[in-house]
């Protein structure tokens, strides 16, 4: 049975333009920074001091913010299509999104993603969505479009 | 110029960065499950067949940046503007990935920099897990 959840999206072919789906919110906390961008945990020294993971590196850059890298929240959205998606998406899913604004420790961000088109392809259907990654305020991190059959 | 000269803000068309050979433990890719939030079974040991390596892990270690051939002057920082990703294959955790690099384009947009830098992840039997287009520029700290 976990294998066939694998393997199936939760999307219906059927679905229809406009319909939109939702990710779970995620919280950026510094831990979940220093996981992603800070090199493996067993590393010396980890984290890893980089404008991901530490403030003073970030200023000294030029930043404000320690600044969470974009393939973090990409992350979350490569999460929604795969639960719209199932396994699948992985061999045959695309995104190509621009980043917005730096994303700063602390915040909350949820992927969103609505169809935009459906056509006829490959055996199946060929679902277009805009996608976005923004926060509870609404301020929008990453924006753009994704694509997945099912 | 030899590529250990170059800054990554120096990288011309058709410059290949050095590429990146990375393992994927089960520790690590959890590491990335705990970043991510994301517990789905198919990234753990279940029984059912390999454990997948999590896609952020994937798009993390080919970024640009992780080139063994990056390096900026201090107060410079590369920004990631834009991303174009195609999934190609699901890659199993165990396994040695390969990052090559190849810059496609640079460009000047509004007085800043620009760089398209196509990334290509195979894994140990050469099969392509992921192709992406990295869009990037940079900025200065005054």
């Amino acid at each position: 049975v976990r294998q066939e959840e694998h393997e199936m999206g939760t999307i219906e072919p059927t679905a229809s333009i406009g319909e939109a789906f939702e990710g779970q919110p995620k919280l950026m906390s510094m831990e979940r920074l220093w996981a992603f961008s800070g090199g493996p945990f067993a590393a010396e020294g980890w984290p890893r001091s980089n404008i991901h993971t530490d403030l003073d590196t970030a200023k000294a850059s030029g930043l404000s913010t320690v600044a969470a890298s974009g393939t973090q929240f990409q992350g979350h959205l490569a999460q929604l299509m795969i639960e719209l998606f199932g396994r699948r998406w992985l061999s045959d899913g695309t995104m190509d999104v621009r980043f917005t604004r730096p994303v700063d420790a602390g915040e909350t961000l949820i992927a969103r993603a609505e169809v935009t088109n459906r056509e006829e392809a490959d055996g199946g259907v060929l679902f277009t969505f805009d996608v976005s990654c923004a926060n509870r305020e609404g301020d929008v991190c990453l924006a753009g479009t994704a694509t997945g059959i099912c | 110029m030899e590529q250990a000269e170059l800054t990554s803000r120096d990288w011309y068309e058709g410059f290949e960065p050095e590429p990146l050979e990375f393992d994927v433990t089960p520790e690590l890719n959890e590491q990335y499950l705990y970043s991510q939030q994301d517990y789905d079974p198919m990234y753990l040991d279940d029984g059912d067949g390999p454990a997948l390596v999590h896609p952020s892990l994937l798009l993390n270690m080919s970024n640009t940046t992780r080139s063994p051939s990056h390096n900026l002057a201090p107060g410079v920082s590369s920004i990631h503007a834009r991303d174009e990703v195609f999934f190609k294959a699901p890659a199993a955790v165990g396994q040695r990935f390969t990052v090559r690099w190849f810059v496609e384009s640079t460009f000047e947009k509004r007085g800043r920099p620009y760089r398209i830098t196509r990334a290509t992840i195979t894994d140990e039997n050469d099969k392509t897990i992921l192709v992406r287009k990295v869009h990037s520029t940079f900025a200065a700290s005054s």
